[in-house]
């Protein structure tokens, strides 16, 4: 993946997200992720359609990884990884898009969920983005956490893909840079108190 | 090919190509056609007008045999049954129903040739015009608008995303009576 456009100015590589008992991680994606996010989409296949689309010819995947400016991985207690996110689509129009996965297991979901709000904000403070869009079919595990009511529905693709049998709409929501921002700020005051991030976790 | 009579609608030539380049540079809707100004020249233009697309059709005018504009079927995704498509008018027949009609023979050869379901279209705030009257009579519907999406010298433009599905376009009024009018060609 191309970091080149991610350097200024940049996340840290490593974070922990608020809490005293789960110690979740993220940090920039590297080229060595490579494997992990290529069994994550064949866990989720074909959710994650960027990659799905085209079915799962390595050698394709690789050429659309080499195109996406920026990701991050999260990591479980171990140091394993369980989720990936990848800003893509960022371009001069001060939009992109925010494409977030997690190993389908509860306990990934949870964690993915509870890095998302700091994931947004490491995107939006490491771009000057306006608008951030999300896309997603009806039945995708929801994995944005706290954040995840700041995004409204802008278009919905009726009956887009077949998934198990099942057509599931694709919807774009976006998120804008006017409504992350003070959440943002409230959040960063409010979960510097213990007993509020607790409750932030077990709502997401 | 579909012809009408007014329009022949034919897959494009290379001979063809200047007329397009042509039509893509006219400076009124430059910024806001695909390359936002940044047309390639005539030489490098194949490539371009090729990328990401599955099939060109050119709609020409039956009595002048000029092209008044053309219509691209791209980013077709056949996994999921949709595609999107394009549409170009040449300046000085906008407004004249040519390509729209063209975009009724575009409808009836994409359904008829390609295993589609959806056919989606992207259409800047002031260009969504030429669909209002299909979006009134049914045969298109709009997906949802992309508020602000993009921005062209330096003003903030929505982004309506217009669908055609293939069962609505079967059974429309429209339909039947583009093929009644075909056939009184034949």
């Amino acid at each position: 993946m191309n970091q080149a456009s991610a350097s200024e100015p940049r996340p840290p590589e490593t974070a922990l997200a608020p809490g005293p008992t789960l110690e979740v991680r993220w940090r920039l994606a590297e080229p060595t992720d490579l494997p992990f996010v290529y069994r994550l989409v064949t866990q989720v296949d074909p959710r994650w359609y960027r990659f799905s689309r085209n079915g799962l010819e390595p050698s394709g995947m690789l050429e659309l990884l080499a195109g996406i400016a920026a990701g991050a991985v999260v990591l479980d207690d171990y140091g394993q990884p369980i989720a990936c996110a990848l800003l893509t689509d960022a371009g001069s129009s001060g939009t992109g898009a925010f494409e977030y996965f997690a190993l389908p297991t509860p306990q990934a979901q949870q964690l993915a969920r509870s890095v998302a709000p700091d994931l947004l904000a490491a995107v939006f403070s490491a771009s000057k983005l306006r608008r951030l869009y999300v896309e997603r079919f009806d039945n995708d595990p929801m994995v944005l956490g706290e954040a995840a009511h700041l995004f409204e529905a802008e278009v919905v693709l009726p009956d887009f893909l077949r998934i198990d049998g099942i057509y599931e709409a694709r919807t774009t929501l976006v998120l804008t840079a006017e409504r992350w921002w003070p959440w943002h700020e409230a959040r960063t005051t409010t979960t510097a108190t213990p007993d509020v991030a607790e409750t932030d976790r077990s709502a997401a | 090919m579909i012809t009408t009579s007014r329009i022949v609608f034919r897959p494009v030539l290379p001979e063809d190509y200047p007329r397009l380049h042509a039509i893509e540079s006219d400076i009124t809707t430059a910024m806001t056609w695909r390359y936002r100004g940044q047309l390639p020249p005539l030489t490098a233009y194949e490539p371009a007008l090729w990328a990401q697309t599955q099939q060109i059709m050119v709609v020409e005018g039956r009595d002048t045999g000029t092209i008044v504009g053309y219509l691209q079927l791209h980013d077709t995704d056949l996994r999921a049954g949709n595609a999107s498509f394009s549409l170009y008018s040449g300046p000085e027949h906008r407004g004249s129903g040519m390509v729209m009609e063209g975009l009724m023979a575009f409808c009836e050869w994409v359904f008829g040739n390609w295993p589609i379901r959806w056919l989606y279209a992207h259409s800047f705030e002031h260009n969504v015009g030429a669909f209002e009257s299909g979006l009134r009579r049914g045969e298109a519907v709009r997906l949802g608008v992309l508020r602000e999406r993009m921005a062209v010298d330096g003003e903030l433009i929505d982004v309506h995303v217009i669908g055609i599905e293939r069962e609505s376009w079967l059974a429309s009024p429209l339909r039947r009576r583009f093929n009644t009018l075909r056939t009184r060609q034949l």
